[in-house]
């Protein structure tokens, strides 16, 4: 072993300590913001909540407690209007769907088709709680916009040649069969919850391309 | 450098313990038989804190797996780069700014909305990548890893998966240690290199520092793989379905993770093989922290945590996840194993390389270059 002197010994000693204590802090509060809710996260809420978030978050329940067991889908329609301020309601267009068939038979799917509509969703109802569909906080106006516009870039400006004016979702829910060798008796027709029309200005298709 | 021992020389350490770390400059003297008293418990503890870097092989292997994982996303998503975080995307910059106000994430791509600038940021990303997976000038280059890959990743958080999640953590932590003194091309310059003479002591001083902040870096992030474990397990043993053992059946038939709709359902068709598998995921997450203490079991349900994620990677269509998580569990990985496979590739590659100059001699340098590359890289 190295024989140091003083000076040096103490600059080991004083940032070994610091970082052994630091390291123990850190992980300290990662454990403590996977681990239930309990009462000492309660107590330091804040000050986990500061370490962990926004560079180290911390998502582990992988398919946990349990895995999802429906699937949900996104579809929407739109209106447009002709020259004559006549008003046309096209058909739905299943926007999951589109997702899906992108990524059968496909080794590597796009977070494009994997992940975006599929979040954009989860992050609407996280922030939707209520069934009237009332934002929550400042993102429940994020979601908002975010779900219209990924619908808008895969519609366009226009269909059938006329300008689209009105966006209308459904959120789709279709239960997933339990197996076949489970007794369990599950209905898995598909349960739609249908939103207002919003309004698709201008605006909404900033860098959609 | 320590200089070669004599075998059987009075070495205080574990024959195996050598092998796992790596002796820095600040080790010169060990003590010979003759030398002064032997050193105290604390001491050894001391010694093994700030002149031993620990892991320093499984670092490497994190290193390549995640640049990997992070590279071959950033390839794949090439041609979608702007709709995922770029100019066209639905989450605009100005959606994007109003959440990072709230969160304050760290990105540079805010600082400029052109197109030219994000270009630039996923492009540097991209190589960072492929020079962080060689190991080249790894301290700088993984800084610029960590920073391009945070920045693509909060630039669009809602992107993003459990993939993206452990290769933002580990792009953090291995800024932090010693990634880059094996299998790499700055061990291979440190090699050429003549061998360094005696340190002076601000340098030395400079050296533990650093040796103490890659051992601290290697427990965050074995503690972190521990914690991915043992949250995603324990919160399983508390939901319903993985207790009656159909937990599996439904990820096989969710329509965003089947991309083998067939395969899915053969792996899902059979009662026993679904119930086994729930049960084995459970008991393998919420084992595996239980089991370092057991070096062979820990191996051995390493190994099984590893196959699981690569038919994760096929079945529900998530390589880049299943490769980061691979590349995460490597942290584990046995130095026996390491270094077995180093001296294949050694051999290979002088192999090789004789094949190339027409020389038979194939065995003698392949056993050399084998145990020189065991040796500490300097720098």
């Amino acid at each position: 072993m190295r024989v140091w002197s003083t000076p040096a010994l103490l600059v080991i000693c004083l940032s070994g300590a610091g970082l052994l204590g630091g390291t123990g802090l850190f992980l300290g509060a990662l454990f403590l913001h996977v681990a239930p809710a309990n009462a000492v996260s309660r107590q330091y809420q804040r000050e986990l909540d500061a370490v962990v978030y926004p560079e180290f978050e911390q998502n582990w329940k992988l398919f946990a407690p349990n895995p999802l067991q429906q699937n949900l889908t996104v579809d929407a329609r739109v209106q447009t209007i002709d020259g004559d301020s006549r008003v046309t309601t096209r058909d739905w267009v299943g926007l999951t769907a589109e997702d899906v068939a992108a990524i059968r038979g496909n080794p590597a799917p796009s977070h494009l088709d994997q992940n975006m509509l599929r979040r954009a969703l989860d992050f609407y109802r996280t922030t939707h709680p209520e069934q009237d569909g009332a934002p929550v906080g400042t993102r429940g106006r994020l979601a908002e916009e975010y779900l219209e516009r990924i619908a808008l870039q895969r519609f366009g400006r226009t269909v059938g040649g006329e300008r689209v004016v009105q966006i209308q979702f459904r959120f789709g829910s279709a239960a997933i069969a339990p197996p076949s060798w489970s007794p369990e008796q599950t209905d898995t027709a598909v349960q739609y919850q249908e939103l207002p029309w919003w309004p698709v200005e201008e605006a909404d298709y900033r860098g959609l391309g | 450098m320590s200089g070669p021992i004599p075998p059987g020389a009075a070495d205080p350490r574990p024959a195996d313990a050598g092998a796992d770390a790596d002796v820095g400059a600040a080790a010169d003297a060990r003590p010979q038989p003759d030398g002064p008293a032997p050193p105290t418990r604390f001491e050894r503890l001391f010694d093994a804190f700030t002149a031993r870097s620990w892991l320093i092989r499984q670092a490497a292997v994190v290193r390549i797996g995640i640049a990997l994982a992070w590279g071959g996303f950033l390839l794949r998503e090439w041609p979608n780069r702007r709709e995922l975080y770029g100019d066209r995307s639905p989450w605009s910059a100005e959606l994007a700014g109003r959440l990072i106000g709230e969160t304050h994430a760290f990105t540079v791509l805010t600082w400029s909305d052109t197109r030219l600038w994000f270009e630039l940021v996923y492009h540097l990303g991209l190589l960072a990548a492929v020079l962080l997976a060689l190991g080249w000038r790894t301290r700088a280059t993984g800084v610029l890893f960590a920073v391009t890959a945070v920045s693509l990743q909060n630039r669009n958080v809602l992107v993003g998966d459990g993939g993206d999640n452990v290769v933002h953590l580990m792009a953090l932590y291995l800024v932090l240690v010693r990634c880059g003194r094996y299998w790499s091309l700055d061990a291979r310059r440190a090699r050429r290199r003549p061998p360094r003479g005696p340190v002076g002591e601000p340098r030395a001083v400079l050296d533990a520092l650093a040796t103490m902040v890659h051992n601290c870096g290697m427990a965050v992030i074995a503690v972190q793989v521990v914690l991915i474990y043992s949250t995603a397990g324990w919160y399983k043993v508390q939901g319903t379905r993985w207790q009656d053992g159909t937990a599996l059946h439904y990820p096989l038939h969710l329509d965003y993770f089947t991309p083998w709709p067939a395969l899915s359902g053969l792996l899902g068709s059979s009662l026993l093989l679904t119930v086994l598998l729930s049960y084995g995921t459970v008991i393998l997450q919420v084992g595996f922290p239980f089991t370092l203490a057991n070096r062979r079991l820990k191996n051995a349900l390493l190994a099984l945590m590893m196959a699981e994620h690569l038919a994760i990677a096929v079945v529900l269509g998530l390589p880049f996840f299943s490769l980061a998580m691979i590349a995460a569990d490597a942290v584990f990985l046995p130095t026996a194993a390491l270094l077995w496979t180093e001296r294949r590739l050694a051999a290979g590659l002088a192999a090789r390389t004789a094949a190339r100059r027409g020389s038979g001699r194939t065995d003698a340098p392949a056993a050399e270059r084998g145990s020189e590359e065991r040796q500490p890289a300097s720098g």
